[in-house]
């Protein structure tokens, strides 16, 4: 089967992912991509979403808080602001933080209470149920 | 002759102070680890950056697409864009003293290029990345967008004014001179050159060192040289795009220092902005292929451009911390063994005057028993 290199590299971890894949599934600011391998030359913009890394039938997630993705016909660089496999996820923490920026949004929308950046807040909020997705824990 | 409770004083104060030396030595030493984990961790990710601007930019120059951040410092100067600007330079030091000659490496290195009068060409960092241009490189480019003409003459007067004081250097006038020479004066003392200037500096003793001589400077940042994080680099790379985009500023240079090797660390000048130089555009014209830019050109352009400075400018605060514990520690484990050979010469000192003093008094001695017979 034909395969892509992937390189994850963040700017505090340096590279967190570096293996060739057969399919990378991602969110960019203009929605959900599937890169295959042979793909167009593209650059665009991620948002904080739960990866889904294909390789060898099998199927590793891997969380990115947003950053810049590059596909080349034979090389998709991601460049993460942060990125996280399952195993570096606490989870009671991302818990706690999902429960914390969901209240955020809710009081921001509900008050308007403008000592919440909403969009701070919703952000918060993405990144907290992308680690949860990662983790294998359903988010409604 | 020296009595021996002075050397015994003399002895206990070097002591102390190479106990503290060693201490420091210890701190900067497991700081140092950190710092040089960080910086490690944080290559792949500048490079990266830089791989995909350098494509990224050289298609789009190939398309022949137009936004100010594509634009090479000829094609700027050639429009006239930001032409009163000032210019600015970071400057990366430390926060406190007792690393050695690093900062002041850092200041010479920074009044080179800030003073820089292009004539002398001695100093310039030559081994470095191509695509790294230098203030220095550009200054015939930069003194020819400056309203070459009102400035000089300021600068005539200033030269008359001060005499010989100034250094005044002969080099191609560029613009509307007609290709006359314009004598340029920089000095620090050279006011009108200083209003020119705009500084943004890390590390205390970068502020104290640049106020002292006058400099403008418009943000300092305290505290964070040994451990730099992320949203401090963030924070100057919104200031400096915001005054670009106002042009308020024409050139950006950084100076910082590099990090090679823990017994090697070398002050270094990089051009921020504009971010394209002139390798970008030959890269342009090797790589015509397609790219696809989601959301669309502009967007991502304006989004990305500044990450890469942020990223850069990061990279730099990780080199210059590293750099700085690895100078202080070298710095202190020289102190400590300085004290050391101190410690021994002051204690030979110390038997021989205490033999002396023994020696003397079996003479008193055996004087006063020779002279009872």
């Amino acid at each position: 089967m034909a395969t892509i290199l992937l390189e994850v590299a963040t700017p505090d971890k340096g590279e967190v992912f570096a293996k060739d894949i057969n399919m990378l599934i991602c969110r960019s600011i203009a929605g959900e991509l599937g890169i295959l391998p042979k793909h167009a030359r593209l650059l665009t913009e991620l948002v904080p979403n739960a990866m889904r890394i294909k390789v060898d039938g099998g199927e590793t997630l891997l969380f990115v808080s947003g950053g810049f993705m590059e596909v080349t016909p034979d090389k998709i660089t991601i460049l993460a602001d942060s990125a996280e496999t399952p195993d570096d996820i606490d989870i009671d923490r991302a818990k706690a933080a999902y429960k914390r920026a969901e209240e955020r949004v809710n009081v921001a929308k509900s008050k308007g209470d403008a000592a919440i950046d909403i969009g701070r807040a919703e952000a918060a909020l993405a990144r907290a149920k992308a680690r949860l997705l990662v983790k294998g824990v359903p988010v409604d | 002759m020296a009595n021996l409770q002075h050397i015994r004083r003399r002895i206990r104060s070097v002591k102390n102070i190479q106990k503290i030396t060693n201490a420091m030595d210890m701190i900067a030493r497991s700081r140092f680890n950190a710092a040089r984990e960080a910086l490690l961790s944080n290559i792949p990710y500048v490079t990266k950056t830089k791989e995909i601007m350098r494509r990224v930019v050289g298609q789009m120059r190939g398309q022949e697409f137009e936004h100010p951040f594509l634009k090479t410092r000829d094609e700027l100067i050639a429009e006239q864009q930001n032409a009163n600007g000032k210019f600015l330079f970071i400057v990366i030091a430390s926060d406190k003293g007792l690393a050695g000659s690093f900062s002041s490496n850092v200041f010479k290195s920074a009044h080179d290029t800030i003073e820089y009068d292009g004539t002398d060409d001695g100093t310039s960092t030559g081994d470095d990345d191509e695509d790294e241009n230098f203030h220095k490189k550009n200054f015939d480019a930069l003194a020819a967008v400056k309203p070459v003409g009102q400035r000089s003459q300021k600068q005539q007067r200033q030269m008359s004014a001060t005499g010989g004081m100034a250094r005044a250097g002969a080099h191609k006038g560029g613009g509307g001179q007609g290709g006359g020479n314009i004598p340029v004066a920089r000095e620090y003392h050279d006011a009108d050159y200083i209003d020119g200037i705009e500084l943004i500096t890390v590390g205390r003793k970068a502020t104290t060192h640049f106020k002292q001589r006058g400099y403008n400077i418009i943000k300092s940042y305290h505290g964070i040289s040994e451990r730099p994080q992320y949203k401090y680099a963030k924070e100057i790379t919104d200031l400096v795009m915001e005054r670009y985009a106002s042009g308020e500023i024409i050139d950006v240079t950084l100076i910082y220092t590099r990090f090679k090797s823990a017994i090697s660390c070398v002050p270094d000048d990089v051009t921020l902005l504009p971010l394209v130089t002139d390798d970008f555009v030959k890269a342009g014209d090797t790589l015509k292929e397609e790219y696809i830019y989601e959301p669309d050109t502009v967007t991502l352009l304006d989004k990305f451009m500044p990450r890469r400075l942020a990223t850069r400018i990061y990279g730099a605060m990780l080199h210059s911390a590293a750099s700085e514990l690895s100078s202080r520690m070298n710095a202190m484990s020289n102190a400590t063994d300085n004290a050391q050979e101190l410690v021994g010469r002051l204690n030979l000192f110390y038997n021989k005057v205490r033999q002396a003093g023994i020696t003397n008094e079996i003479n008193e001695i055996v004087g006063g028993a020779n002279a009872l017979e």
